[in-house]
């Protein structure tokens, strides 16, 4: 009994007596008990944690429809009403109801339906106003709102409607009448089954995207549908066609940049691409020995064949400066004098600051898709290897987790930039980047090593991916707000 | 579905004949063929509004899905308005677009669009250019709207200003009516208008 009542307090349903001490006493008992049988919450562990489900089109409808049930017995109105009503609402059952206790004409008037004729009691001739022929008043049919017209002229309405690709929002034929037709008395006027199909199609896409904890899955020809009770700028990931994307803003996934922010900075991108062009060169020229270098990889430190100086490709500095305490590759030096300059000195100033961060934000996008050829390469060796008994394919497989390892770093790295790039100057964007700095020296020390697999030892490369991992998940915990 | 539409305009057509706002001279709709798929209305300028004393007409076109998608409707006379483009005649106007019902008529589209008239929404408009002078130079805009109306429309309301500008471009060599736009684009400034036409 005594521990029943203690869960009962917790849940925050009970009416009981509880101070506060004693709850947070409890609190504490359930803290403890967890630790002891070693309950690791991941949302402790991991900043990035999601937890997301991908549904299929049957799923997503039983989860719709528990909720229209849900309405439409507890405000006592059918279902296809109760469905208007949460479309309207995002879904959201408390607020409609509590909406519906304080002004229950208004939304009746909204949303139910009179599918009964007219007039039921005696048979009458009437002129329905939009095709301007008379009727038997049996064939005519209203909403909520009385206005009523001839049964055809409602079928040619929604045809017409749907047609153009309007589903829940078909509303009343009368004028100045806002009243949305319900699910029920639409397919009651269609005829025809392939706009019934349609329509209801279409009803579909509407409620996902009003539902605030749904998404379609953003993969082509995917008909999945994400759902996740927590509405954040997290990683959303599709099970079935392995797409990730931001599930608050739909975009490729982003972290730490803010949806706000990665949206300026791609537009920004997409404005100024002329801009940014030039340096979308593939060749670069040794700083020691004048070589012409292709780059084919996705690693940035890089060797001249010719005369073996090391390099980074990004600052063409010394690689031998680069993943010190000194290790300034990233960094953008403003000109602290910009302010005094003329206008036109100004605007240089602030192109050559953006196209800093653009090109590092482009090299590593690069970066990441050389990366995947490699990995494509990594395959063919490894086979080599193992087809000439060096070892068994299971021996190798950390290799492949590397390569996924560095692709996952390399990717937060990407989104590092536009964060870096809107950040103000002061303590903060020093620390951050600072941080950046040290991510990117160990990610490419990373990249350095599995493309050269087979010279170095296992140990030291999962030492390596323990490091560059380490430095990424510092950085989002310091930064990443969600 | 077409033949709803023409059903509907026969009857629409004699509603408006016989509508008191025919009586008084203010609206008018004569058809142009026997299918009843093209019409050309007529709307009078409002009073205490620069439109005064115009007539403007109209050229409205009837869709086969009509009454269930509004008929399409555009100014033949030419106006300065800020919801109508000064050079196509193309209207901004909901009940035209998705705030149609079908249980609307040529009546109500033609009186929605004599009130348009009165009372513009500049916040929303269809031309930018009549629309700026609308928000931030209203007395230059009335001026504008007016000599139109009495250029175009047949209003009653002589501006010799305006008359003078437009002869001293057309002595230019500039067309008439090119010259008119320019001039009212940029609030009646010679130089201004000379400039962009000789730019
Ligand atoms: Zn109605
Ligand atoms: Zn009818
Ligand atoms: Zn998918
Ligand atoms: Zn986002």
């Amino acid at each position: 009994m005594d521990g029943q009542a203690k869960q009962g307090s917790q849940g925050g349903e009970s009416d009981m007596e509880c101070s506060d001490t004693e709850c947070f006493d409890d609190y504490d008992y359930y803290n403890n008990d967890d630790n002891e049988i070693e309950q690791i919450d991941p949302k402790k562990t991991d900043i990035e944690y999601f937890s997301c489900e991908s549904l299929n089109e049957e799923q997503v409808e039983r989860l719709l429809n528990e909720t229209v049930e849900l309405l439409s017995n507890n405000l006592q109105i059918t279902p296809s009403s109760a469905k208007v009503l949460l479309h309207s609402h995002e879904w959201d059952v408390p607020a409609i109801v509590r909406n519906y206790k304080e002004n229950v004409s208004n939304i009746r008037i909204r949303t139910n339906s009179a599918i009964v004729p007219q007039s039921q009691i005696c048979f009458r001739y009437i002129t329905c106003s939009v095709c301007v022929t008379t009727q038997n008043s049996d064939k005519f049919f209203s909403l909520s709102c009385s206005h009523s017209f001839c049964k055809d002229c409602w079928m040619t309405h929604f045809e017409v409607q749907i047609n153009q690709g309007i589903s829940t929002g078909i509303s009343c034929m009368a004028r100045d009448c806002g009243v949305l037709a319900p699910e029920d008395f639409v397919l009651k006027h269609l005829a025809r089954t392939n706009l019934r199909e349609k329509y209801q199609q279409f009803t579909f896409q509407d409620y996902v995207k009003s539902h605030p904890c749904l998404r379609f899955c953003p993969g082509p020809n995917c008909s999945i549908v994400i759902y996740s009770k927590e509405i954040k700028a997290k990683k959303a990931f599709c099970s079935y066609c392995k797409t990730s994307f931001c599930f608050k803003c739909g975009i490729d996934y982003h972290a730490p940049t803010e949806c706000i922010i990665i949206k300026k900075w791609l537009t920004k991108c997409a404005d100024d691409s002329e801009t940014a062009n030039y340096i979308s060169a593939h060749t670069k020229d040794c700083p020691k020995c004048n070589i012409c270098i292709e780059k084919n990889g996705g690693c940035n430190h890089m060797q001249c064949y010719s005369c073996k100086h090391d390099f980074c490709w990004m600052c063409m500095g010394d690689w031998k400066t680069h993943g010190s305490e000194y290790y300034e590759c990233s960094r953008y030096r403003e000109n602290p004098n910009v302010a005094y300059e003329s206008a036109h000195a100004q605007a240089r100033e602030a192109l050559k600051k953006y196209l800093h961060y653009y090109e590092r934000w482009e090299n590593h996008s690069k970066s990441l898709k050389l990366e995947e050829q490699t990995l494509t390469k990594l395959k063919t060796r490894i086979n080599q290897k193992v087809m000439s008994g060096l070892g068994t394919w299971i021996d190798w497989q950390y290799l492949f987790t590397a390569a996924e390892l560095l692709a996952k770093c390399r990717y937060t790295l990407q989104y590092t930039y536009p964060y870096a790039y809107y950040m103000d100057p002061g303590p903060r964007k020093e620390l951050f980047e600072y941080q950046q700095a040290q991510l990117e020296a160990e990610i490419e020390n990373l990249s350095w090593k599995v493309e050269r697999a087979e010279t170095t030892d296992r140990g030291d490369l999962e030492n390596q991916m323990d490091i560059a991992e380490k430095r990424r998940t510092t950085l989002l915990k310091d930064f990443l707000d969600v | 579905m077409a033949n709803i539409a023409a059903q509907r305009i026969k009857r629409e057509f004699k509603e408006v004949i016989k509508s008191e706002e025919v009586a008084k001279c203010a609206i008018r709709v004569e058809l142009l063929n026997d299918t009843f798929t093209e019409l050309k209305g007529e709307i009078a300028g409002p009073p205490d509004t620069p439109y005064e004393g115009g007539t403007f007409v109209l050229e409205i076109k009837v869709p086969e899905t009509y009454p269930f998608n509004p008929p399409k409707v555009r100014f033949v006379t030419k106006i300065w308005h800020p919801n109508i483009s000064s050079v196509t005649g193309a209207i901004c106007l909901d009940i035209l677009k998705d705030q149609w019902a079908a249980a609307m008529t040529l009546r109500t589209v033609l009186l929605s669009l004599q009130a348009l008239l009165s009372a513009a929404e500049p916040d929303d408009p269809q031309d930018a250019v009549v629309a700026k002078q609308y928000k931030e130079n209203n007395e230059m805009f009335q001026i504008t709207a007016r000599h139109w109306t009495n250029v175009y429309a047949g209003g009653p309301n002589i501006n010799k200003d305006c008359d003078d500008k437009i002869r001293r471009l057309a002595d230019m060599g500039i067309e008439e009516h090119q010259a008119r736009v320019a001039l009212s684009s940029y609030d009646w400034e010679l130089e201004r208008a000379t400039e962009q036409l000789f730019s």
